[in-house]
């Protein structure tokens, strides 16, 4: 008796589980997946997805991965051929993607619209993905400009002028950030990034030696020239000489913006969509936003603009044409310049018209005021072939070395760029007729 | 040192101990608490550290459930622990007993196999995993959950059960046998009762093991709604900022079922395992 | 499909009870028959759980052992092929892994010595009853209950070089003149890593040992106590060797656990700086993901389980784990 009631909760155990799960989807459905999910995200897709359904009669669910796993889940995605119909995509992940196949190409797809867009996007975006993987993946959400966050209040109090019009050169903006550095009052100049991501802002700026060039005609590395390495040193300067706390040499984003709006640093380098947590957290006399400085060499603007979640199709998706509709739905300047605005991005359709947050006198003024700047030149990327292992180990981990003093800067440098060459020549040799990469700006 | 002296000093010694492990156990329990009460400000204001929340709010907890919907969350992580709890505990009852009691061929190396079955880094068993159950059209469902902690967790249940069935002598077993019992019924109403206290302890740790548990969590579930505890306070992290509020009141919340859990438990655990318990 | 795993763990289940059965026949039948039977009976106790274990396990454990040796990289599917122990070879070439290795065997010796340690000190302190025990216990094991990454972001935010509480307290207590930066120095990420490990995981050692202690007999140590037995040759003597089943175990789990444990360094320091904090598993992680190479990853993954598996091995041997009776 015993026995049979112990099998039977065995059973029940077992299968309640299974009762009780999720249920499955039938119809035409597409699924969408947000890798930066948040309340504010999901709300505004949802109500989106609503409306679509009410136009077209497409069901779309909205699955999301917390950023932090988001490339390892797509990876898993990706090898299992799971992948949603719709991926946002965030551009570093565009070589693996690309290389391994799990996104196609939308080239037809945008054929004969892409007057609709602005120049950011037909020149900058998509020229560059054109030149990089030969052929267009994405659609972007919305843009990203970078910019430096300032603290208004601290350079006031050093006498320092700062005119976000006029801009300012790298000189200058380093020559500030040791102004603002102020130990007796807990003060630090910059909020220094040491940790995952710290090359990417080094990068640009020893591009600006080079002219915005990161490879010469024949793949080899044009940014560890004996001027380059001086910069490394320049750069990490800043932390040796203490205008970054000690502990910045592990610092991630979270560190990066927390010390900024938390006010224990006087500065950051980062992109437009920080902007929404420096108004939600402090009070509009403490902040301003300067652009990106200006090269010493050649006095121009070097700002890396992308996209950080573009919508892309996977290729295991049943329903590319469908998927396609969805995005032109999300893309449709109503719906954009919504999302835009409720994100921090600047919208990508020349429809916007003007609205006055993006206006002279909102808080996006200096990013807007970029996109327009005769100066500004795109540097190029990375490459086209992957490089996220690099990314989340080699990178940082040389400069961590190097500002340990394990090595010097020339030995640093040399091993990244090594090995970025390497691929590049690789990637040459396996693609005959492909050329490197080229800065791009506005007035091409 | 007289007898007295010698127990003295071990008792102030004693107390000494337990009074700095308190300390060292509450002190970060106690900063999540007042951390979840503090307003976000107060929270990231890097010049001023405080002890005590400046302004006590309830608001990091009153958004944990309204925003970013803790409920459902709890739900889910609750279905998902406890069957794979209740499961495990029956199951471990089996193999543990199996073990314990008989010898027979092949007991060395199955034991073995369950001890490498511990090193194997998850991830080399997730992925297979995600496989097949997306070819099942299992993905985003709490089984599929259900049975990697199954998996996960077996052999350790296995194997703890077991060394508490050690304990209990066989002669309380062969008193029960000369009086005509089965093996079946000698297990049930002999042993079982004594034990119990070891299976309680034994469900709390499966319990706990998939309460906590991340990484599964995030790679077999797709949407929100099916989200448990560890995967939605994780998306507290953004990409730029982390609500440390919100997720400290989530992490608080998240310890009370499992605090209750271990405070029925260690009642048992430690004032009833007393299987010296030879009759006659 | 998920129907028909359903329909499969009910056959499993029926069968069980149905070999049930059958035995209680046959050795009702068969009086003099029963030592056959009884060989049936472990095997079928067991039998729910290896089969299943056995499935979720064997094929992952083959095929990573297969990718291992297998040049597999996600950004070229095309491209498959028997490497010759090259993944093994790049990964002894890394020049960090020297590093890691050292990491790794600081990390678990220090965490899971300490944890022992402190777990075997509290449970022999908790032994005799007082007043408020119950509650004392619910508070100290409560660490065990939390989530690894919420541990993981509280030690990280807490032992913040800037803005941290840890350096407040030291210096407010006066017992450093300057912040620290513990995240940002070599050695001493590695120290907080071990100490976010150690709070977690007492608990574990001292419930186990609280309740394995709870089984010794009182008259022993009263024989003991009128010998005239000291306090430290008790327990080596007497409280050791009963509940040295338990401690070998606990001992042996606890460290394969540790070992492959990741999760608290990537959510603390993230491995840095510059690798200084880096363990094999979570070097395993974030390398492999992001590098989408499994082949290394695998490779790292069967390094991982060799080591493991020859400290198992060694482990049981050393401690005469036979001799006492338990395999």
């Amino acid at each position: 008796m015993k026995k049979r009631l112990m099998a039977l909760m065995l059973c029940l155990a077992l299968l309640a589980p299974m009762l009780l799960a999720g249920a499955g989807a039938s119809g035409v459905t597409l699924r969408f997946i947000d890798v930066s999910p948040s309340p504010v995200r999901q709300e505004y897709f949802e109500k989106t997805f609503a409306k679509f359904q009410e136009e077209t009669g497409i069901r779309v669910v909205y699955e999301s991965v917390p950023w932090d796993d988001a490339a390892n889940k797509l990876t898993i995605l990706g090898t299992s051929n799971q992948l949603p119909d719709v991926i946002t995509t965030w551009a570093g992940w565009l070589g693996q993607f690309t290389s391994a196949g799990w996104v196609i190409p939308l080239k037809d797809y945008i054929a004969g619209t892409e007057a609709e867009y602005t120049d950011t996007v037909t020149k900058l975006v998509w020229k560059g993905e054109n030149e990089l993987y030969g052929d267009t993946y994405t659609v972007p959400d919305g843009m990203m400009v970078k910019g430096v966050f300032v603290r208004k209040d601290w350079a006031a109090e050093e006498g320092i002028a700062l005119d976000p019009a006029k801009g300012w050169t790298y000189s200058e903006y380093f020559d500030t950030v040791r102004k603002l550095t102020n130990p007796e009052k807990n003060r630090y100049g910059t909020s220094f990034r040491g940790a995952r991501g710290a090359f990417d802002p080094l990068f640009v700026y020893l591009q600006t030696f080079t002219g915005g060039r990161a490879y010469a005609d024949d793949g080899s590395a044009l940014f560890n020239s004996p001027e380059a390495v001086a910069a490394y040193e320049v750069w990490n300067g800043l932390y040796l000489d203490g205008s970054a706390p000690k502990d910045a040499i592990n610092w991630g984003f979270i560190e990066m913006v927390d010390n900024f709006t938390g006010g224990l640093t006087g500065t950051l380098i980062n992109d437009s969509e920080v902007t929404a947590t420096c108004i939600a957290n402090m009070q509009d006399e403490q902040w301003m936003v300067m652009p990106m400085p200006a090269s010493d060499v050649d006095g121009k603007i070097y700002n890396t603009i992308n996209s950080p979640y573009a919508y892309s199709i996977s290729a295991n998706s049943q329903n590319p044409d469908a998927a396609w509709e969805l995005i032109q739905f999300l893309t449709r300047p109503d719906n954009n310049i919504e999302y835009c605005k409720l994100t921090g991005l600047i919208p990508i359709k020349k429809d916007v018209g003007d609205d006055p947050f993006y206006g002279p006198d909102g808080y996006y003024a200096t990013f807007m005021q970029q996109l327009n700047d005769p100066r500004l030149v795109v540097p190029c990327a990375f490459g086209p072939f992957s490089y996220t292992d690099m990314h989340q180990g080699m990178m940082h981990e040389e400069m961590q070395k190097y500002l340990l003093g394990q090595q010097d800067a020339q030995t640093a440098l040399g091993y990244v760029a090594g090995e970025l060459e390497n691929r590049m020549k690789q990637f040459l040799a396996d693609n005959p007729g492909s050329a490197v990469e080229q800065p791009k700006s506005l007035s091409d | 040192m007289t007898d007295r002296t010698k127990r003295g000093l071990s008792t102030t010694g004693r107390v000494l101990l337990l009074a700095v492990y308190l300390l060292l156990v509450v002190l970060p329990i106690y900063w999540m608490m007042a951390t979840s009460f503090k307003t976000h400000t107060e929270i990231i204001d890097a010049q001023n550290l405080t002890y005590f929340p400046q302004e006590v709010t309830g608001e990091n907890y009153d958004q944990l459930f309204s925003m970013y919907n803790y409920g459902s969350m709890l739900k889910n992580s609750v279905i998902i622990s406890s069957s794979t709890a209740i499961v495990i505990t029956l199951l471990s009852i089996l193999g543990g007993y199996a073990f314990a009691r008989y010898e027979f061929r092949g007991k060395g190396s199955m034991l073995l196999f369950f001890l490498l079955t511990q090193m194997i880094p998850g991830i080399l068993v997730i992925i297979p995993l995600y496989v097949i159950f997306a070819n099942a059209g299992l993905i985003n469902t709490r089984f599929s959950l259900f049975v990697y902690y199954l998996v996960v967790n077996l052999p350790f249940c296995v194997i703890t059960m077991r060394s508490f069935f050690e304990r209990i002598p066989y002669t309380l077993e062969e008193a029960a046998f000369v009086d005509g019992c089965t093996r079946w019924q000698g297990l049930f109403r002999i042993i079982l009762p004594i034990m119990f206290p070891g299976i309680v302890a034994v469900f709390v740790f499966a319990f706990i093991g998939s309460w906590n548990e991340l990484i599964a969590g995030t790679i077999f579930i797709s949407t929100s709604d099916m989200w448990t505890v560890p995967v939605g306070l994780k998306s507290l992290i953004g990409k730029y900022d982390v609500k440390w509020g919100v997720l400290m009141a989530g992490g608080v919340l998240a310890l009370l079922p499992t605090a209750v859990m271990f405070a029925v438990m260690q009642r048992f655990v430690v004032e009833g395992l007393t299987a010296g318990a030879v009759k006659g | 499909m998920g129907w028909q795993i359903a329909l499969y763990i009910l056959l499993v289940v029926a069968l069980f009870i149905v070999g049930l059965r059958l035995l209680r026949r046959h050795e009702k039948r068969h009086p003099q028959k029963i030592q056959f039977s009884r060989k049936l009976e472990p095997y079928l106790f067991v039998m729910p759980v290896f089969v299943l274990l056995l499935l979720a396990f064997g094929y992952p454990l083959i095929n990573s052992v297969l990718m291992s040796l297998q040049n597999y990289k996600l950004i070229q599917p095309g491209n498959i092929y028997f490497n010759d122990f090259g993944n093994f070879k790049t990964l002894f070439a890394d020049r960090d892994i020297g590093l890691i290795i050292r990491n790794s065997l600081i990390y678990v010796v220090a965490s899971v010595g300490l944890q022992f340690l402190l777990g075997m000190t509290l449970a022999l302190a908790l032994r005799r009853k007082f007043r408020g025990r119950g509650l004392y216990q619910a508070i100290v094991f409560l660490p065990w209950a939390f989530s690894a990454f919420v541990v993981g972001l509280m030690f990280r935010w807490s032992f913040n070089g800037e803005y941290g509480v840890v350096n407040d307290l030291l210096m407010k207590l006066g017992l450093i003149s300057e912040k620290i930066a513990w995240l940002g120095t070599p050695g001493l990420s590695l120290l907080v890593v071990i100490l976010a490990m150690v709070w977690m995981g007492v608990p574990f050692f001292a419930i186990m040992y609280l309740a394995a202690l709870q089984s010794i007999p009182e008259d022993v140590y009263e024989a003991a106590d009128i010998d005239g037995c000291g306090a430290i040759r008790r327990y080596f003597a007497i409280t050791l060797p009963y509940i040295k089943p338990t401690v070998i175990m606990t001992l042996l789990l606890r460290t394969i656990w540790v070992f492959n444990s990741f999760d608290l360094i990537v959510v603390i320091t993230g491995g840095g700086p510059a690798n200084h904090s880096q363990t094999l598993p979570s070097y395993m992680y974030t390398r492999a993901f992001s590098g989408y190479d499994f082949g290394l990853a695998s490779a790292l993954g069967v390094i991982l389980m060799l080591a493991l598996g020859i400290y198992a091995v060694f482990f049981l041997k050393v401690t005469r784990y036979n001799k006492a009776g338990d395999f």
